[in-house]
């Protein structure tokens, strides 16, 4: 029961179709996304945000062609690996940039209470 | 709730970004002096060309010592693209105005990865950039040498471009 209380408090965002948490044993990010969990240490996931986040929606959705529908969406150590449609890409920027605002936040927050309490 | 980003590396997410644009501009200039390197040999400009070839390894060096900075710091280091170069040239003088423009240029670059290091309070980083503000200053004094020596050589006479070929690839190096 403890370590789901953990858990539940290391949750970094969750959307409709995911969620993220931090793991301190591990320094590990963890995502879950339609059903696929995958770990990241903290370069790989901003590795893997920033991938995410350059695939060109617009094109994809201008483009009439039968494989823009879809694309292949895979991170550096390849344990994330799916072709996903652009509604899924949308919708897993979305669950990153999340995360990353969270971790941005409590960033920022030991920043600032650390200066607080010297 | 450890804090993950800072546990990783002590560069914020917006200087790692402009020391990744500072990369791109290092390599840039490099190959942009060995684009000039190759006009002049063509041309008959031997010195010069030894002097821009070395220009290039110089910029090379000023590039990859930003990259390895970035990871060392557990940044996120991105190979920068090889974009297109001027290769052609309307003259011997029209070279070093615009490796002047280049220098001048890459030192407004500079300055603004250290204002930008200010304002996220990032002293390390401003610190290590410190040895580009030298440099830089010396890119330029050599840069507008070689144009000064245009004034005082005669290009158009009997032997000036080949004493300003001789003349301008000694700059900087001790006579």
């Amino acid at each position: 029961m403890s370590e789901f209380n953990q858990l539940k408090s290391n949750v970094l965002f969750e959307t409709a179709n995911g969620y993220s948490y931090q793991c301190d044993l591990t320094n590990s990010i963890f995502i879950n996304f339609v059903g696929t969990t995958s770990s990241y240490k903290v370069q790989d996931f901003l590795i893997f945000q920033r991938k995410v986040n350059s695939v060109l929606i617009l094109d994809m959705l201008y483009d009439l062609s039968d494989q823009s529908d879809a694309q292949l969406i895979e991170n550096t150590k390849r344990n994330f690996s799916r072709t996903l449609t652009i509604c899924e890409i949308v919708q897993l920027r979305e669950l990153l940039n999340g995360t990353k605002f969270t971790l941005n936040l409590h960033s920022l927050l030991n920043v600032v209470l650390t200066l607080e309490e010297a | 709730m450890k804090d993950l980003l800072r546990t990783n590396s002590s560069l914020q997410e917006g200087v790692e970004n402009i020391l990744n644009l500072q990369c791109k501009i290092e390599s840039d200039a490099s190959n942009k002096y060995l684009a000039m390197a190759s006009w002049l040999e063509r041309n008959g400009f031997e010195n010069t060309a030894g002097y821009f070839y070395a220009q290039a390894e110089e910029e090379r060096e000023h590039f990859l010592k930003i990259f390895k900075y970035i990871t060392e710091v557990g940044g996120i280091a991105i190979t920068p693209t090889v974009g297109e170069v001027q290769q052609e040239f309307a003259s011997f003088k029209s070279v070093f105005a615009i490796a002047l423009d280049n220098e001048i240029a890459v030192t407004n670059a500079i300055n603004k990865v250290i204002a930008k290091c200010r304002l996220e309070n990032d002293y390390a980083t401003e610190e290590f950039m410190m040895w580009y503000v030298a440099e830089q200053r010396e890119e330029e004094k050599n840069a507008r040498r070689a144009l000064e020596l245009f004034e005082l050589i005669d290009e158009d006479s009997a032997t000036g471009k080949f004493e300003l070929d001789v003349q301008i690839s000694k700059i900087g190096s001790a006579e």
